[in-house]
């Protein structure tokens, strides 16, 4: 490859001026800090989609399961140093903390000590590699520029062959995106918020033209690059792991039904390997926005990320889940169980015969134990203790099975009395929510949860 | 009935395989037992396998020959599996028996391994599960520290013998890295020499004076780690049940970050 002096240039050309001068250079500690919590809103921080074994010359490889390396007190994974390059930011998004018009302590990162601080927690196991972020300094090519020049060095120069995730900086040189793009493991640009009205209102700086004009290119060159690969197996590789978006949930009045369609479209028209979503934090205690005092809408959030699983692995769409009459997840149910109970027409099921995606349709089936029940019933009959074995949850899946003709307990395959049956499985509320007491309750607040008629145990509304 | 009682090994296992087969006893009046402290049982006649490196080998090569390299990874992992587990209806080193005795009777042996309804194979599918489960944490929650001399060295404590799996592992990751790591549980070590592969070597006396000797900077990062890993959470989303349930307590003890929050509660 004889990218390296064209990438001198490059570097040289973008990234003129050192490094802005900060008045009382802050220590690499407070920096850490300060651009950790920068950084930590943004939830995409799986190291999942690409596997690759260390080519002995360096540190480094990848595991296409992705590897969590510890959780956070909020329970979430942190698999990758998840950092800012800089919270400077010449932007006004209001729903950020790194606003241009908030008074917090800033920093900026030096490519060296990204490099450093990476390869050193990397050699501890305690990262699976770094995610990195910016806000935006000077200009959007500006800022790609640093963050190129971090991951140019540690690829090149520190030889890290660990994972990497870099933000593209919507409205920055696609040229730099498309560098970044042959040294990043993947690659992501935020949607923000799920319509163009509410970004306008939220972030006036960007557009939807600008966030989407970048995840397209990014989308041709994977496209482009696994034509190449076809060709050349050597052929560097362009984004291997995917590219994935964010968007954040509760901040604007959009309804689950209008949310998962855009996520239905950025799988289909993108090609988009994740989509994540975030439950909304007022972070600048922003008058126009919903309160900090709210509890941020985590129900909401897991429905959608199930919903979200339901289409990428499920093959379901998202017609068949939500509607305009329909707009908003059954809190009470997840989207399966809600969908099977709405079609019980589809059921029983035998699990002696009944096809892959037949079984994927299943309450308490998973695509694991889908696969696992074809392939196990050629070698004898299954039984309810044996699909208990094969990962089934059978307190859930025991409505709408039968194996070889038999249902498990006698029950009515009528919608209220499952309904009923199913809701008694406190486990059907999710288990980091239901264990938040209050938190449960404040829920029901939620204007888009108010159940008409107002009885919780309803699971469903009848129009 | 006869019952082989094996040493709780591979190789131990893979010899009373080799036995039990060379007996002519016929399969259905044999059972392996890798489980020493078992009780007695009357009728039953005990044989004793002496471990024995070559006839191990014999039955790893056919294994590997007639039912391919994948279905003798699935035997080593369950050999490596603690056995020791409530769920099990089977003894280890007779699920392990009885599955080859399946396979090798029919034209697509391998394919056993998916006929989950049958005893021997959900209990060789669990103790699988066990292995796997068990070094995909380790590799996950493992912390290594950097000594005087800039070895990188690690303590685990896993029920299970997985430490081939995670050497295995941290061999590919850091290639030009020495690194040691200690598997307290069973008393034995993975040694990696920079650019060479790793050896697992017996630890009995392993001087746990130098493990304690840490480099200069180690003290720096491990601060920085704990300034992120505090840093990172969010508090609005504080949910330390979340946090237990997805990295259960008792990995805590080997990491930086966690440690001090198991000694305060
Ligand atoms: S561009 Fe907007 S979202 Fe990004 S750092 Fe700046 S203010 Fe925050």
């Amino acid at each position: 490859m004889n990218y390296a002096a064209d990438n001198q240039n490059l570097i040289t050309n973008v990234y003129k001026n050192s490094a802005p001068a900060v008045s009382l250079s802050p220590t690499v500690m407070e920096k850490l800090k300060i651009l950790t919590d920068a950084a930590k809103y943004d939830v995409a921080c799986t190291s999942s989609g690409v596997d690759r074994g260390g080519d002995g010359t360096g540190i480094g490889n990848a595991k296409s399961c992705g590897i969590c390396h510890t959780f956070a007190a909020d329970g979430r994974c942190v698999s990758l140093l998840k950092i800012l390059f800089t919270n400077e930011c010449v932007f006004n998004c209001s729903y950020c903390q790194n606003n241009c018009t908030n008074d917090i302590p800033r920093a900026t990162f030096t490519p060296e000590e990204i490099c450093t601080l990476t390869i050193e927690f990397y050699r501890r196991n305690y990262i699976e590699g770094l995610f990195l972020s910016s806000g935006i300094i000077e200009s959007p090519t500006y800022t790609m520029g640093l963050i190129y020049q971090a991951i140019y060095k540690l690829r090149t120069f520190y030889r890290f062959q660990g994972y990497i995730h870099v933000k593209a900086i919507p409205g920055a040189d696609p040229v730099l995106i498309e560098k970044v793009g042959f040294l990043a493991d993947r690659m992501s640009v935020n949607l923000e918020l799920p319509t163009s009205d509410a970004l306008k209102k939220l972030a006036p700086c960007k557009s939807r033209r600008t966030i989407l004009t970048p995840m397209r290119q990014i989308q041709n060159g994977i496209t482009e690059n696994k034509n190449e690969l076809m060709l050349y197996r050597k052929a560097p590789k362009f984004v291997p792991a995917g590219q994935s978006t964010q968007m954040i949930i509760g901040a604007t009045p959009e309804n689950d039904f209008q949310i998962m369609s855009v996520a239905e479209g950025l799988y289909q028209k993108f090609g988009l390997k994740r989509v994540f979503y975030s439950a909304f934090i007022n972070v600048n205690q922003n008058p126009g926005l919903p309160a900090l005092s709210s509890p941020p809408p985590l129900l909401r959030e897991h429905r959608l990320y199930q919903a979200d699983w339901l289409l990428r692995y499920y093959h379901f769409t998202v017609d068949e889940l939500l509607s305009e009459d329909k707009p908003n997840f059954n809190i009470y149910l997840d989207p399966k169980c809600d969908w099977a109970l709405r079609h019980l027409e589809y059921f029983p099921v035998e699990i002696g015969t009944a096809d892959y995606k037949t079984l994927l349709r299943v309450p308490g089936i998973g695509a694991k134990s889908a696969k696992r029940i074809v392939k196990a019933r050629r070698g004898s009959t299954l039984d309810f203790p044996d699909l208990k074995k094969i990962g089934v949850v059978l307190k859930r899946a025991l409505y709408f099975i039968t194996c070889s003709g038999r249902m498990m307990y006698p029950t009515k395959l009528d919608e209220d009395y499952i309904c009923r049956s199913l809701l008694n499985d406190s486990s059907q509320i999710p288990r980091e929510i239901r264990e938040q007491g209050y938190r449960q309750l404040s829920l029901f607040d939620d204007v888009s949860f108010a159940a008409p008629g107002g009885n919780p145990l309803r699971c469903r509304e009848r129009s | 009935m006869y019952v082989f009682q094996c040493e709780n090994s591979l190789d131990g296992i893979l010899t009373g395989v080799y036995d039990a087969w060379d007996s002519r006893l016929g399969h259905k009046n044999i059972q392996l037992s890798s489980d020493s402290c078992g009780e007695i049982l009357l009728f039953h006649e005990y044989i004793t396998v002496i471990p024995d490196l070559e006839k191990s080998q014999k039955v790893s090569r056919t294994l590997i020959c007639r039912l391919g390299i994948s279905f003798f990874e699935v035997i080593c992992k369950c050999a490596m599996a603690d056995g020791n587990c409530r769920k099990l209806t089977m003894d280890k080193a007779n699920a392990v028996y009885q599955a080859i005795v399946m396979a090798l009777a029919l034209p697509e042996g391998a394919k056993v391994l998916e006929y989950l309804a049958e005893p021997c194979i959900s209990c060789i599918f669990e103790l699988c599960r066990q292995t796997n489960n068990e070094a995909h944490y380790m590799i996950e929650f493992l912390r290594f520290a950097e000594l005087e001399n800039g070895v990188l060295f690690s303590m685990i404590h896993p029920k299970n013998n997985v430490l081939p799996i995670v050497a295995e592992h941290f061999t590919d990751r850091f290639p030009l890295e020495n690194f040691l790591l200690y598997d307290a549980t069973h008393q034995i070590a993975a040694v990696h020499k920079a650019s060479k592969h790793y050896m697992i070597v017996d630890a009995k006396d392993l001087n746990l004076d130098i493990i304690n000797r840490y480099s200069q900077e180690e003290q720096e990062y491990r601060k920085l780690w704990k300034t992120f890993f505090e840093t990172i959470a969010i508090e609005e989303r504080i949910n330390s049940k979340l946090q237990s349930h997805n990295i259960p307590k008792r990995y805590w003890r080997d990491t930086v970050e966690l440690k001090s929050k198991l000694t305060r509660h």
